[in-house]
């Protein structure tokens, strides 16, 4: 054992909390240490000079100022509005343990919901909603099948996991409107315009099809309806300057 | 109530005298007992009533250090003429040099030092008290006590 290994220890072997074989390795080299010796003669001397430092009496006069900062404290009570008394009855509640282990399992509850909201399993190209076609509705449980009758819990998680397949299914009833304005409209376009629609009509939908259900998906659609949109209102503008046209 | 005090009333002076200094101990002293009473209502029982008094005045004391915002300075008369540190094997001033260098301290370690050494709780109570775990307590006691021997230089004579 070094001065550098013992020296630490010293405080805790002096007031004789270190175990048998440690507590005797230290003893064996302060034999033969003359400098840790030294400083454990010293810590132990100022162990026992901090003991037997004398206890000190409490003034007299102490216990009336506690009295009177009591009273005082007291009388301050009394002429606190009511509703500071009610705010500090809160505010020990929600400082108590109880509550603040509630809150923070109501907390882990909202963040486990809240991810559950952003973060929807992907889903295949396969299952994905054809946009052109007619929107995707709950499909009818097969006969044979019972069945299930969540709890109230169960309703409301379902509901808030199935938002973001409601919000793309409504982008999908209004894409599918779109496509048929801009159909009729596109029968009074030139071939190019309409190999040029058909062609940028494909490639909105293939992104709708092919995005991730929930937000990604929800931003395809928007595209694809801005552009429908934007089609067909630029096919009504030009049919009205036509005809105001002298 | 004064049954209470009676009871606490040395350790509680005499930790916030050593802590913050005699000139502001009776005041943190009556500063922690206004808070006990007026707290026993709240108290949960989740220590022992000695650790929750011990714990409030060590608390109000290092507050009021820290308020105070000074360093404690070392006025009083009775430590004024403290003789420089002769390695004699019986000091008869070591108790007024031990006060003088305790002031000297930075306030965690005097606190431990209190705790501990001056008022004689076990780690698991200064643990208790200062809301730490008992491995952080011995190794703060044992730093407090490495710095307490550089400011009081050698002290108890030589080994023999």
């Amino acid at each position: 054992m070094t001065c550098q290994d013992v020296r630490p220890h010293l405080t805790a072997y002096l007031d004789g909390e270190l175990a048998d074989d440690r507590g005797s390795a230290v003893r064996g080299h302060l034999r033969g240490c003359e400098a840790c010796r030294t400083a454990a003669h010293h810590e132990a001397a100022l162990r026992d000079g901090l003991r037997a430092l004398p206890q000190l009496d409490a003034p007299f006069e102490m216990w009336a100022g506690v009295q009177r900062q009591l009273a005082a404290a007291e009388v301050a009570d009394a002429e606190k509005p009511h509703w500071r008394h009610v705010v500090s009855r809160f505010a020990q509640a929600w400082f108590s343990p109880r509550f603040a282990v509630a809150s923070a399992a109501l907390a882990v509850v909202v963040c486990v919901w809240a991810w559950r909201f952003t973060h929807q399993h992907p889903v295949t190209v396969a299952e994905a909603p054809q946009v052109a076609a007619a929107p995707v509705r709950p499909a009818p449980k097969p006969a044979g099948e019972a069945p299930t009758a969540p709890g109230p819990d169960g309703d409301v998680a379902a509901e808030i996991a199935s938002l973001p397949k409601q919000t793309s299914d409504a982008y999908a009833e209004a894409t599918v409107e779109l496509v048929k304005l801009a159909g009729d409209a596109r029968t009074q376009w030139s071939a190019d315009r309409q190999q040029q629609f058909d062609a940028k009509l494909g490639e909105l939908q293939h992104d709708v099809t092919t995005a991730r259900e929930g937000r990604l998906r929800q931003k395809a659609h928007r595209s694809l309806i801005r552009y429908l949109q934007r089609v067909t209102t630029r096919d009504e503008v030009a049919f009205a300057d036509t005809r105001g046209t002298p | 109530m004064e049954m209470l005090y009676h009871q606490f009333k040395r350790r509680v002076f005499g930790m916030a005298h050593r802590i913050v200094g005699p000139n502001d101990a009776e005041e943190v002293a009556q500063e922690v007992f206004v808070r006990v009473f007026r707290g026993l209502a709240n108290f949960r029982g989740d220590s022992a009533l000695s650790t929750w008094v011990y714990r409030l005045t060590v608390n109000c004391s290092l507050s009021h250090l820290a308020k105070r915002g000074r360093r404690q300075e070392v006025g009083d008369e009775t430590l004024a003429d403290v003789p420089a540190a002769p390695a004699i094997s019986r000091d008869p001033g070591l108790a007024a040099r031990i006060e003088r260098a305790l002031q000297e301290l930075p306030p965690g370690y005097r606190a431990i030092l209190v705790l501990h050494d001056v008022e004689g709780l076990s780690h698991e109570e200064c643990a208790a008290i200062l809301e730490c775990r008992v491995g952080t307590c011995k190794s703060q006691l044992h730093k407090a006590r490495a710095r307490m021997r550089e400011l009081l230089g050698p002290i108890g004579g030589t080994p023999t």
